[in-house]
């Protein structure tokens, strides 16, 4: 009767008894219930149910659809990995420079041009990026045309970008502004006397960049790459506008399966693929960012 | 320009789109001397500091450094090393990598730099603390990496930026004199920006007080304190008191017109500057000392302004009253306490009745008396 009565009447003497304090949280439930809902139907179920029809084949389970995937497009896998990967990194270093630039530049009005313009880029849809950069990457191209004109190149020289090079053009180009986004704003936000105190002992600006501030901005750097990495993989237009050839992405891939067979099988499988490719990317986030916790 | 100093100012003027921050300073530091810039905050103290340093450039005068102009030198050329009031150590680095940062830009040997730096460690107390980050470190720790840092490329000079701001009020006292040893014992010169009165005058060999972006006085912490040039340096050292009197000069003293508060008295003139006319007389609140009004006032000379105690309070060490005299309050401490109400008469010694001409009449530059006083702080 001690112990236990001690204990009770701690329980009921709290200001928000056994009570209210369920009442509270069955209020709280209620109040996340339309998110969750909307959630659940239309993301976890159709997720569930992509997943589910991967593995099965004529209304059998089996690994079929993987079988032919790998037969079919490894090539393919390979690469948008390469594609995406390669683009990361050229995404990386342009917005860690246009972040410096911002941050350590010297001439003011230098500065607010480019602050100006960079972000232009982020505000184009995907499918527009592919439309400009047809126009002007191919043989018959704006690139092509102007240099011809100021005689860097002859007609029969000329080649056209739109192969895996224009991808990579078109990803860089649209990526680059949101990652120099987040970049520049962690570059700005941090204490100033710690470039200065770099400048002090002799630091040249680049070393500055290098050595002080990416280090600095290094996890923001990782969230916007793998973001980026995450967005260029679920890209469509682009590939199907710039890279109309084998081998391609496998968006393209997906799309062709559904809208040329019918084939749901195997476009899931392509599916669950790209999803293993995407998130291993934000494992490695998660883990960076455990790391750096700890 | 016969008499060089080690690091010399001259005519140094900084701008800020129109607002002037910094006008006409001419300094001259000698090597191995600690010197304090004082004053309030907005008084360009800390843009003079960054001006020194390099990371901005006057919009007039020069720099230099044992007759070497470094006016338009990049901060690392000047031989000098800022420690930031924020430390500014780098959260990424640890201890060591933070202290040998500036031997791996100058390209030392890496044995160099390992025996360099944990000499460092070892001189500020930081043994054991190499491998830590920056966010692992209490605050006093953080200010010795931050010094670490600057002294392990032996400057010339060392630029200190409020370094102690950010301590504990205990640590504080301790750090200031244990940063004043090592000064001494590198020889380094130094330079201390600060807004603390009293850190100054424990610190520095000499105050360079600053008053809206010009030297109101500098000299020895004693001189500041004692014979205060303007009424501006006497109020920032401490003599808060201000009472408007008015008086003639007579020969060698100045007579102080019977007032609200006090009869006529005469003050030794010393080499103050003085017109006849309106006054602002400044005292510091234990400087003046206060006797039951009928008793005797031992003490002679000075000037005796009769009033009547508002409030006592107990700061520590003495009573500290609020006088009413006439119609303006003074503070004034006293070894015993008295009442409120009481009729007091409050004695200022001589030395210590700081006497400026009123900004309105007189001489603009009232200058004060070069003969030694003594005043026990």
């Amino acid at each position: 009767m001690s112990g236990g009565s001690l204990f009770r009447r701690g329980e009921t003497n709290h200001p928000l008894g056994t009570k209210s304090m369920s009442s509270k949280r069955l209020l709280g439930l209620l109040l996340v219930l339309p998110a969750l809902l909307v959630i659940v139907v239309l993301f976890i179920i159709p997720l569930i149910l992509s997943a589910v029809g991967a593995f099965k084949v004529d209304g059998a389970f089996g690994l079929g659809n993987f079988v032919k995937t790998f037969e079919l497009y490894t090539q393919d896998i390979v690469f948008t990995l390469l594609i995406t990967g390669l683009s990361t990194i050229l995404i990386g270093a342009a917005s860690v420079a246009i972040g410096g630039y911002l941050t350590l530049g010297e001439h003011p009005r230098a500065v607010a041009i480019l602050k100006f313009l960079y972000r232009w880029p982020m505000f184009i849809p995907f499918i527009v990026v592919g439309q400009i950069l047809r126009t002007f990457l191919a043989k018959n191209g704006m690139m092509n045309n102007v240099a011809i004109e100021l005689g860097l190149t002859t007609p029969l020289d000329a080649v056209s970008l739109l192969d895996w090079r224009g991808i990579v053009i078109a990803f860089v180009w649209k990526q680059t502004p949101f990652v120099a986004l987040l970049v520049s704003g962690a570059m700005a936000s941090l204490n100033r006397d710690t470039i200065e105190a770099a400048r002090n002992l002799g630091a040249s600006r680049l070393r500055v960049l290098v050595e002080i501030i990416v280090p600095q901005v290094a996890m923001t750097l990782t969230v916007g790459l793998v973001l980026s990495f995450v967005t260029m993989m679920s890209v469509l237009s682009v590939p199907l506008m710039i890279n109309a050839q084998s081998p391609t992405m496998l968006t393209a891939d997906i799309a062709f399966r559904v809208n040329s067979y019918g084939d749901y099988g195997v476009a899931n499988a392509l599916g669950i693929v790209s999803l293993v490719l995407a998130s291993s990317v934000a494992w490695i986030y998660l883990r960076a960012s455990m790391k750096e916790r700890a | 320009m016969s008499a060089q100093g080690f690091l010399e100012l001259r005519g140094i003027a900084s701008r800020y789109g129109t607002n002037q921050v910094l006008s006409d300073i001419d300094l001259s530091i000698e090597k191995g001397e600690f010197v304090a810039l004082l004053g309030s905050s907005g008084c360009g103290k800390t843009t003079l500091l960054r001006l020194i340093a390099g990371f901005m450039a006057p919009s007039a005068g020069d720099v230099s450094v044992s007759s070497r102009d470094v006016t338009r030198l990049a901060p690392d050329k000047r031989g000098m090393a800022l420690v930031f009031q924020s430390y500014a150590l780098w959260p990424h680095m640890t201890v060591s990598q933070n202290i040998a940062y500036g031997l791996k830009l100058r390209g030392v040997p890496r044995a160099e730099i390992a025996a360099r730096v944990s000499a460092m460690q070892q001189l500020l107390g930081l043994d054991g603390l190499g491998d830590r980050k920056p966010a692992a470190l209490s605050g006093g720790q953080r200010q010795r990496v931050a010094l670490g840092r600057a002294l392990a490329i032996d400057p010339e000079i060392l630029l200190l930026d409020e370094p102690l701001s950010n301590l504990d009020a205990r640590i504080r006292l301790t750090v200031r004199h244990e940063l004043r040893a090592l000064q001494k014992r590198l020889g380094i010169t130094a330079i201390h920006v600060t807004h603390d009165r009293e850190e100054a005058m424990v610190m520095a060999d000499r105050i360079v007080i600053l008053d809206k972006g010009r030297i109101a006085q500098q000299g020895t912490p004693e001189e500041v304190y004692n014979r205060p040039a303007s009424a501006f340096v006497a109020a920032f050292m401490g003599a808060e008191n201000l009472l408007h009197l008015s008086g003639r000069t007579e020969g060698d003293d100045f007579v102080l017109a019977a007032g609200a508060a006090n009869d006529e008295c005469r003050v030794p003139l010393g080499a103050r500057l003085l017109a006849s006319g309106e006054v602002d007389a400044r005292f510091r609140p234990e400087a003046a000392r206060l006797f039951a009004a009928g008793d005797a006032i031992g003490a002679a000379g000075g000037a005796v302004f009769s009033g009547q105690v508002l409030s006592v309070s107990y700061p520590g060490g003495h009573w500290r009253h609020v006088v009413r005299l006439g119609d303006t309050e003074i503070m004034a401490d006293a070894d015993r306490a008295f009442q409120p109400g009481d009729a007091v008469n409050v004695h200022v010694p001589a030395h210590a009745l700081f006497l400026f001409n009123a900004p309105a009449s007189g001489p603009a530059t009232p200058i004060s008396r070069a003969e030694p006083a003594k005043v026990t702080a």
